[in-house]
Protein backbone atom coordinates (compact mmCIF):
# COMPACT_ATOMS: atom_id res chain seq x y z
CA UNK A 1 0.00 0.00 0.00
CA UNK A 2 2.74 2.44 1.02
CA UNK A 3 4.69 1.51 -2.09
CA UNK A 4 1.69 2.30 -4.27
CA UNK A 5 1.24 5.67 -2.53
CA UNK A 6 4.94 6.52 -2.91
CA UNK A 7 4.82 5.54 -6.58
CA UNK A 8 1.74 7.68 -7.10
CA UNK A 9 3.40 10.68 -5.38
CA UNK A 10 6.50 10.26 -7.53
CA UNK A 11 4.40 9.98 -10.69
CA UNK A 12 2.51 13.16 -9.84
CA UNK A 13 5.66 15.14 -8.99
CA UNK A 14 7.71 13.95 -11.98
CA UNK A 15 4.70 14.62 -14.22
CA UNK A 16 4.30 18.10 -12.72
CA UNK A 17 8.02 18.79 -13.20
CA UNK A 18 7.75 17.72 -16.85
CA UNK A 19 4.75 19.94 -17.52
CA UNK A 20 6.32 22.95 -15.75
CA UNK A 21 9.61 22.49 -17.63
CA UNK A 22 7.79 22.15 -20.96
CA UNK A 23 5.84 25.33 -20.26
CA UNK A 24 9.07 27.22 -19.51
CA UNK A 25 10.71 25.65 -22.57
CA UNK A 26 7.72 26.77 -24.62
CA UNK A 27 7.99 30.32 -23.29
CA UNK A 28 11.73 30.83 -23.19
CA UNK A 29 12.84 28.38 -25.92
CA UNK A 30 15.89 27.67 -23.78
CA UNK A 31 17.63 24.32 -24.20
CA UNK A 32 18.10 23.90 -20.44
CA UNK A 33 14.35 23.74 -19.90
CA UNK A 34 13.98 21.13 -22.63
CA UNK A 35 16.71 19.08 -20.98
CA UNK A 36 14.97 19.33 -17.62
CA UNK A 37 11.70 18.29 -19.29
CA UNK A 38 13.45 15.30 -20.86
CA UNK A 39 15.04 14.36 -17.51
CA UNK A 40 11.77 14.42 -15.61
CA UNK A 41 9.73 13.11 -18.55
CA UNK A 42 11.81 10.00 -19.06
CA UNK A 43 11.94 9.40 -15.29
CA UNK A 44 8.13 9.73 -15.25
CA UNK A 45 7.76 7.21 -18.08
CA UNK A 46 10.07 4.73 -16.32
CA UNK A 47 7.99 5.06 -13.15
CA UNK A 48 4.76 4.75 -15.14
CA UNK A 49 5.96 1.57 -16.86
CA UNK A 50 6.88 0.06 -13.47
CA UNK A 51 3.61 1.19 -11.87
CA UNK A 52 1.41 -0.10 -14.73
CA UNK A 53 3.20 -3.43 -14.65
CA UNK A 54 2.49 -3.68 -10.90
CA UNK A 55 -1.14 -2.68 -11.32
CA UNK A 56 -1.99 -4.96 -14.27
CA UNK A 57 0.18 -7.98 -13.48
CA UNK A 58 0.64 -7.71 -9.66
CA UNK A 59 4.40 -8.20 -10.02
CA UNK A 60 7.45 -6.22 -11.01
CA UNK A 61 8.96 -6.79 -14.48
CA UNK A 62 11.08 -9.94 -14.60
CA UNK A 63 13.60 -8.21 -16.87
CA UNK A 64 13.55 -4.54 -15.97
CA UNK A 65 15.47 -3.35 -19.05
CA UNK A 66 12.84 -0.79 -20.04
CA UNK A 67 12.62 0.94 -16.65
CA UNK A 68 16.36 0.72 -16.03
CA UNK A 69 17.10 2.23 -19.42
CA UNK A 70 14.67 5.06 -18.80
CA UNK A 71 16.16 5.89 -15.40
CA UNK A 72 19.67 5.79 -16.84
CA UNK A 73 18.49 8.07 -19.64
CA UNK A 74 17.10 10.43 -16.99
CA UNK A 75 20.53 10.61 -15.30
CA UNK A 76 22.07 11.24 -18.71
CA UNK A 77 19.75 14.16 -19.43
CA UNK A 78 20.43 15.64 -15.99
CA UNK A 79 24.15 15.29 -16.68
CA UNK A 80 23.72 17.06 -20.05
CA UNK A 81 21.79 19.79 -18.24
CA UNK A 82 24.64 20.29 -15.76
CA UNK A 83 27.11 20.48 -18.64
CA UNK A 84 24.88 23.02 -20.38
CA UNK A 85 24.64 25.36 -17.38
CA UNK A 86 28.41 25.36 -16.71
CA UNK A 87 30.20 28.37 -18.16
CA UNK A 88 33.51 26.57 -18.39
CA UNK A 89 33.37 23.18 -20.07
CA UNK A 90 35.87 20.92 -18.37
CA UNK A 91 36.15 17.17 -18.54
CA UNK A 92 35.70 15.02 -15.42
CA UNK A 93 39.33 13.82 -15.40
CA UNK A 94 40.54 17.44 -15.36
CA UNK A 95 38.29 18.14 -12.37
CA UNK A 96 39.87 15.26 -10.53
CA UNK A 97 43.38 16.33 -11.52
CA UNK A 98 42.74 19.84 -10.21
CA UNK A 99 41.17 18.67 -6.97
CA UNK A 100 42.59 15.46 -5.59
CA UNK A 101 39.71 14.99 -3.15
CA UNK A 102 37.39 14.54 -6.14
CA UNK A 103 38.84 11.04 -6.54
CA UNK A 104 36.63 10.06 -3.61
CA UNK A 105 33.58 10.31 -5.91
CA UNK A 106 34.54 7.67 -8.50
CA UNK A 107 35.93 5.53 -5.66
CA UNK A 108 32.55 5.75 -3.88
CA UNK A 109 30.47 5.02 -6.99
CA UNK A 110 32.78 2.14 -8.01
CA UNK A 111 32.47 0.54 -4.55
CA UNK A 112 28.69 0.93 -4.63
CA UNK A 113 28.58 -0.48 -8.15
CA UNK A 114 30.49 -3.60 -7.10
CA UNK A 115 28.27 -3.95 -4.05
CA UNK A 116 25.02 -3.65 -6.05
CA UNK A 117 26.26 -6.16 -8.63
CA UNK A 118 25.33 -8.86 -6.09
CA UNK A 119 21.69 -8.14 -6.93
CA UNK A 120 21.44 -6.36 -10.28
CA UNK A 121 22.96 -7.07 -13.67
CA UNK A 122 26.49 -5.91 -14.43
CA UNK A 123 25.93 -3.68 -17.44
CA UNK A 124 23.16 -1.62 -15.90
CA UNK A 125 25.10 -1.20 -12.66
CA UNK A 126 28.16 0.02 -14.55
CA UNK A 127 26.10 2.44 -16.65
CA UNK A 128 24.39 3.82 -13.54
CA UNK A 129 27.72 4.19 -11.72
CA UNK A 130 29.28 6.08 -14.64
CA UNK A 131 26.34 8.47 -14.89
CA UNK A 132 26.16 8.99 -11.13
CA UNK A 133 29.90 9.72 -11.09
CA UNK A 134 29.35 12.40 -13.72
CA UNK A 135 26.45 13.93 -11.82
CA UNK A 136 28.28 13.98 -8.48
CA UNK A 137 31.49 15.33 -10.02
CA UNK A 138 29.76 18.16 -11.86
CA UNK A 139 27.62 19.07 -8.84
CA UNK A 140 30.51 19.13 -6.35
CA UNK A 141 32.79 20.90 -8.80
CA UNK A 142 30.07 23.43 -9.57
CA UNK A 143 29.61 24.26 -5.90
CA UNK A 144 33.36 24.49 -5.27
CA UNK A 145 33.87 26.64 -8.36
CA UNK A 146 31.14 29.00 -7.22
CA UNK A 147 32.62 29.18 -3.71
CA UNK A 148 35.92 30.18 -5.34
CA UNK A 149 34.12 32.81 -7.39
CA UNK A 150 34.76 31.34 -10.84
CA UNK A 151 31.57 29.67 -11.89
CA UNK A 152 28.22 31.25 -12.81
CA UNK A 153 28.33 33.65 -9.81
CA UNK A 154 26.38 31.27 -7.61
CA UNK A 155 23.40 31.25 -9.95
CA UNK A 156 23.08 27.49 -10.21
CA UNK A 157 24.10 26.57 -6.65
CA UNK A 158 20.57 25.40 -5.86
CA UNK A 159 20.53 23.22 -8.98
CA UNK A 160 23.78 21.55 -7.92
CA UNK A 161 22.42 21.01 -4.40
CA UNK A 162 19.20 19.53 -5.82
CA UNK A 163 21.30 17.17 -7.95
CA UNK A 164 23.33 16.08 -4.92
CA UNK A 165 20.16 15.45 -2.89
CA UNK A 166 18.75 13.48 -5.83
CA UNK A 167 21.88 11.33 -6.22
CA UNK A 168 22.34 10.58 -2.53
CA UNK A 169 18.62 9.82 -2.11
CA UNK A 170 18.96 7.28 -4.92
CA UNK A 171 22.00 5.66 -3.32
CA UNK A 172 20.42 5.53 0.13
CA UNK A 173 17.22 4.06 -1.33
CA UNK A 174 19.15 1.38 -3.20
CA UNK A 175 21.09 0.54 -0.05
CA UNK A 176 17.95 0.23 2.07
CA UNK A 177 16.25 -1.88 -0.60
CA UNK A 178 19.08 -4.43 -0.19
CA UNK A 179 18.59 -4.89 3.55
CA UNK A 180 15.15 -3.67 4.49
CA UNK A 181 11.98 -5.32 3.25
CA UNK A 182 8.40 -4.53 4.15
CA UNK A 183 5.63 -2.39 2.80
CA UNK A 184 5.22 -0.12 5.84
CA UNK A 185 6.20 3.44 6.57
CA UNK A 186 8.76 2.11 9.08
CA UNK A 187 10.90 1.12 6.11
CA UNK A 188 13.39 4.01 5.59
CA UNK A 189 13.38 3.26 1.85
CA UNK A 190 10.07 5.08 1.55
CA UNK A 191 11.31 8.16 3.43
CA UNK A 192 14.06 8.65 0.89
CA UNK A 193 11.70 7.77 -1.95
CA UNK A 194 9.54 10.71 -0.91
CA UNK A 195 12.65 12.92 -0.56
CA UNK A 196 13.67 11.90 -4.09
CA UNK A 197 10.20 12.74 -5.37
CA UNK A 198 10.46 16.12 -3.63
CA UNK A 199 13.59 17.02 -5.59
CA UNK A 200 11.48 17.07 -8.76
CA UNK A 201 9.76 20.17 -7.43
CA UNK A 202 13.12 21.63 -6.42
CA UNK A 203 14.66 21.24 -9.91
CA UNK A 204 12.39 23.70 -11.80
CA UNK A 205 12.65 26.21 -8.95
CA UNK A 206 16.45 25.89 -8.91
CA UNK A 207 16.75 26.18 -12.68
CA UNK A 208 14.44 29.16 -12.85
CA UNK A 209 16.49 30.89 -10.18
CA UNK A 210 19.67 30.15 -12.09
CA UNK A 211 18.37 31.23 -15.49
CA UNK A 212 16.75 34.43 -14.17
CA UNK A 213 19.77 35.65 -12.19
CA UNK B 1 0.45 -19.97 -37.50
CA UNK B 2 1.34 -17.17 -39.86
CA UNK B 3 4.55 -16.94 -41.85
CA UNK B 4 5.56 -13.34 -41.50
CA UNK B 5 8.34 -13.68 -44.06
CA UNK B 6 5.66 -14.53 -46.66
CA UNK B 7 3.73 -11.40 -45.74
CA UNK B 8 6.99 -9.49 -45.93
CA UNK B 9 7.69 -10.75 -49.46
CA UNK B 10 4.19 -9.74 -50.61
CA UNK B 11 4.49 -6.25 -49.17
CA UNK B 12 8.14 -5.61 -49.93
CA UNK B 13 8.20 -6.76 -53.58
CA UNK B 14 6.15 -3.86 -55.03
CA UNK B 15 8.03 -1.38 -52.85
CA UNK B 16 11.36 -2.71 -54.05
CA UNK B 17 10.28 -2.45 -57.69
CA UNK B 18 9.05 1.08 -57.06
CA UNK B 19 12.35 1.97 -55.39
CA UNK B 20 14.33 0.64 -58.36
CA UNK B 21 12.18 2.60 -60.82
CA UNK B 22 12.27 5.85 -58.86
CA UNK B 23 15.06 8.38 -58.51
CA UNK B 24 16.13 10.94 -55.90
CA UNK B 25 13.92 11.63 -52.91
CA UNK B 26 11.21 9.18 -54.00
CA UNK B 27 13.66 6.30 -54.10
CA UNK B 28 15.09 7.29 -50.72
CA UNK B 29 11.63 7.32 -49.16
CA UNK B 30 10.80 3.90 -50.63
CA UNK B 31 14.05 2.49 -49.31
CA UNK B 32 13.31 3.79 -45.80
CA UNK B 33 9.81 2.33 -45.97
CA UNK B 34 11.30 -0.98 -47.02
CA UNK B 35 13.98 -0.63 -44.32
CA UNK B 36 11.29 -0.11 -41.68
CA UNK B 37 9.47 -3.27 -42.78
CA UNK B 38 12.70 -5.27 -42.86
CA UNK B 39 13.61 -4.09 -39.38
CA UNK B 40 10.15 -5.10 -38.12
CA UNK B 41 10.68 -8.60 -39.53
CA UNK B 42 14.17 -8.86 -38.03
CA UNK B 43 13.14 -7.47 -34.64
CA UNK B 44 10.37 -10.07 -34.52
CA UNK B 45 12.99 -12.80 -35.02
CA UNK B 46 15.35 -11.27 -32.46
CA UNK B 47 12.64 -10.77 -29.82
CA UNK B 48 11.47 -14.35 -30.29
CA UNK B 49 15.05 -15.62 -30.03
CA UNK B 50 15.77 -13.62 -26.86
CA UNK B 51 12.46 -14.72 -25.32
CA UNK B 52 13.31 -18.35 -26.02
CA UNK B 53 16.88 -17.92 -24.76
CA UNK B 54 15.88 -16.39 -21.43
CA UNK B 55 12.74 -18.50 -21.14
CA UNK B 56 9.91 -15.97 -21.00
CA UNK B 57 6.43 -16.32 -22.45
CA UNK B 58 5.16 -14.32 -25.42
CA UNK B 59 3.32 -11.74 -23.30
CA UNK B 60 6.38 -10.95 -21.18
CA UNK B 61 8.46 -10.80 -24.35
CA UNK B 62 6.10 -8.26 -25.91
CA UNK B 63 6.09 -6.14 -22.74
CA UNK B 64 9.72 -6.35 -21.64
CA UNK B 65 11.88 -7.34 -24.60
CA UNK B 66 10.09 -6.14 -27.76
CA UNK B 67 10.17 -2.39 -26.92
CA UNK B 68 13.95 -2.46 -26.53
CA UNK B 69 14.60 -4.62 -29.61
CA UNK B 70 12.15 -2.81 -31.87
CA UNK B 71 13.38 0.70 -31.07
CA UNK B 72 17.02 -0.26 -31.55
CA UNK B 73 16.28 -2.05 -34.83
CA UNK B 74 14.15 0.84 -36.08
CA UNK B 75 17.04 3.21 -35.51
CA UNK B 76 19.59 1.12 -37.44
CA UNK B 77 18.62 2.12 -41.04
CA UNK B 78 18.77 5.80 -40.05
CA UNK B 79 22.08 5.29 -38.26
CA UNK B 80 23.50 3.65 -41.39
CA UNK B 81 22.19 6.52 -43.52
CA UNK B 82 23.67 9.08 -41.13
CA UNK B 83 27.10 7.48 -40.96
CA UNK B 84 27.48 6.59 -44.65
CA UNK B 85 25.73 9.43 -46.50
CA UNK B 86 26.05 12.31 -43.97
CA UNK B 87 22.68 13.80 -44.99
CA UNK B 88 21.15 17.18 -44.14
CA UNK B 89 18.65 17.69 -41.34
CA UNK B 90 15.42 17.45 -43.42
CA UNK B 91 16.60 14.17 -44.98
CA UNK B 92 17.26 12.72 -41.50
CA UNK B 93 13.75 13.63 -40.30
CA UNK B 94 12.13 12.15 -43.42
CA UNK B 95 14.20 8.99 -43.07
CA UNK B 96 13.32 8.46 -39.41
CA UNK B 97 9.61 9.00 -40.02
CA UNK B 98 9.44 6.78 -43.12
CA UNK B 99 11.25 3.97 -41.30
CA UNK B 100 8.73 4.26 -38.47
CA UNK B 101 5.84 4.21 -40.95
CA UNK B 102 7.24 1.11 -42.69
CA UNK B 103 7.68 -0.60 -39.35
CA UNK B 104 4.11 0.20 -38.25
CA UNK B 105 2.64 -0.86 -41.60
CA UNK B 106 4.28 -4.27 -41.48
CA UNK B 107 3.32 -4.74 -37.83
CA UNK B 108 -0.31 -3.92 -38.64
CA UNK B 109 -0.30 -6.30 -41.63
CA UNK B 110 0.97 -9.13 -39.39
CA UNK B 111 -1.65 -8.24 -36.76
CA UNK B 112 -4.38 -8.45 -39.42
CA UNK B 113 -3.35 -11.90 -40.60
CA UNK B 114 -3.28 -13.18 -37.01
CA UNK B 115 -6.47 -11.57 -35.73
CA UNK B 116 -8.66 -11.16 -38.80
CA UNK B 117 -10.14 -8.04 -40.34
CA UNK B 118 -13.67 -8.31 -38.98
CA UNK B 119 -13.87 -5.30 -36.67
CA UNK B 120 -13.35 -2.12 -38.61
CA UNK B 121 -13.66 0.21 -35.59
CA UNK B 122 -11.06 -1.73 -33.60
CA UNK B 123 -8.73 -1.89 -36.61
CA UNK B 124 -9.19 1.82 -37.23
CA UNK B 125 -8.25 2.64 -33.63
CA UNK B 126 -5.40 0.15 -33.61
CA UNK B 127 -4.12 1.28 -37.00
CA UNK B 128 -3.94 4.91 -35.97
CA UNK B 129 -2.68 4.05 -32.47
CA UNK B 130 0.20 1.82 -33.59
CA UNK B 131 1.07 4.10 -36.49
CA UNK B 132 1.10 7.14 -34.23
CA UNK B 133 3.13 5.35 -31.56
CA UNK B 134 5.89 4.37 -33.99
CA UNK B 135 5.89 7.85 -35.52
CA UNK B 136 6.14 9.46 -32.06
CA UNK B 137 9.07 7.20 -31.15
CA UNK B 138 10.76 8.03 -34.45
CA UNK B 139 10.04 11.72 -34.02
CA UNK B 140 11.64 11.74 -30.57
CA UNK B 141 14.91 10.50 -32.03
CA UNK B 142 14.68 12.77 -35.08
CA UNK B 143 14.03 15.79 -32.85
CA UNK B 144 17.14 15.01 -30.85
CA UNK B 145 19.27 14.57 -33.94
CA UNK B 146 18.00 17.70 -35.65
CA UNK B 147 16.98 20.20 -33.01
CA UNK B 148 18.50 19.57 -29.64
CA UNK B 149 22.19 18.89 -29.96
CA UNK B 150 24.73 21.00 -31.78
CA UNK B 151 27.92 19.13 -30.89
CA UNK B 152 28.67 15.65 -32.10
CA UNK B 153 29.32 14.13 -28.64
CA UNK B 154 26.16 15.75 -27.29
CA UNK B 155 24.29 14.36 -30.29
CA UNK B 156 25.57 10.85 -29.58
CA UNK B 157 24.77 10.98 -25.85
CA UNK B 158 21.43 12.68 -26.42
CA UNK B 159 20.40 10.17 -29.08
CA UNK B 160 21.10 7.29 -26.68
CA UNK B 161 18.94 9.07 -24.08
CA UNK B 162 16.12 9.68 -26.54
CA UNK B 163 16.32 6.09 -27.77
CA UNK B 164 15.74 5.00 -24.16
CA UNK B 165 12.89 7.53 -23.95
CA UNK B 166 11.22 6.01 -27.01
CA UNK B 167 11.73 2.47 -25.66
CA UNK B 168 9.94 3.40 -22.44
CA UNK B 169 7.15 5.15 -24.33
CA UNK B 170 6.79 2.01 -26.47
CA UNK B 171 6.84 -0.18 -23.33
CA UNK B 172 4.06 1.83 -21.66
CA UNK B 173 2.02 1.62 -24.89
CA UNK B 174 2.49 -2.16 -25.07
CA UNK B 175 1.39 -2.63 -21.44
CA UNK B 176 -1.74 -0.56 -21.97
CA UNK B 177 -2.80 -2.20 -25.24
CA UNK B 178 -2.17 -5.68 -23.82
CA UNK B 179 -5.22 -5.04 -21.62
CA UNK B 180 -8.80 -4.73 -22.78
CA UNK B 181 -11.38 -1.98 -22.47
CA UNK B 182 -10.41 1.43 -21.13
CA UNK B 183 -6.67 0.82 -20.58
CA UNK B 184 -6.29 -0.43 -24.17
CA UNK B 185 -8.28 2.48 -25.55
CA UNK B 186 -6.14 4.88 -23.47
CA UNK B 187 -3.05 3.20 -24.89
CA UNK B 188 -4.26 3.73 -28.45
CA UNK B 189 -5.35 7.32 -27.87
CA UNK B 190 -2.17 8.58 -26.11
CA UNK B 191 0.10 8.36 -29.21
CA UNK B 192 -2.54 10.01 -31.41
CA UNK B 193 -2.85 12.85 -28.88
CA UNK B 194 0.95 13.12 -28.71
CA UNK B 195 1.12 13.49 -32.48
CA UNK B 196 -1.58 16.19 -32.47
CA UNK B 197 0.10 18.11 -29.63
CA UNK B 198 3.49 17.81 -31.34
CA UNK B 199 2.09 19.13 -34.61
CA UNK B 200 0.47 22.10 -32.85
CA UNK B 201 3.23 23.04 -30.40
CA UNK B 202 6.34 21.25 -31.66
CA UNK B 203 7.77 24.16 -33.65
CA UNK B 204 7.43 26.56 -30.73
CA UNK B 205 9.76 24.36 -28.68
CA UNK B 206 12.64 24.86 -31.11
CA UNK B 207 15.43 26.01 -28.77
CA UNK B 208 17.47 29.20 -29.18
CA UNK B 209 20.10 28.92 -26.47
CA UNK B 210 20.56 28.31 -22.74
Amino acid sequence: MIEAICNAIQLILTGACTVISLLFAFRSKARVWLLLALFSGVFFLGDLYWYLFLVFYQKTPQYSYVSDLSWDAAYLFLFLLLIQVRNVRIMPYRMMRQRKKMWAIPAFTACMCIFFMQWGDYINNIATAVLMTGLLLYSFDGIIAQNNGNGNDGRFRMLYIATLVFCFSEYIMWLFSCFWMGDTLANPYFWFDILLSGTFILFPVALRKGVQA
Amino acid sequence: MSYIENIYVCLAAPLLIAAICMRGKGMRMMMFLLGGMTMCLLSSYISTFIAAAVGVDLLSASLEIAPVTEEIMKFLPVLFYLLVFEPGKPEIADGVLMTAVGFATFENACYLTNNGADHIIHLLVRGFGTGAMHVVCGFLIAAGLIILWDRIWLRAAGTVGLLSFSMTYHGVYNILVSQSGTPAMTGYIIPVLTVIITIIFGRDLYPKEI
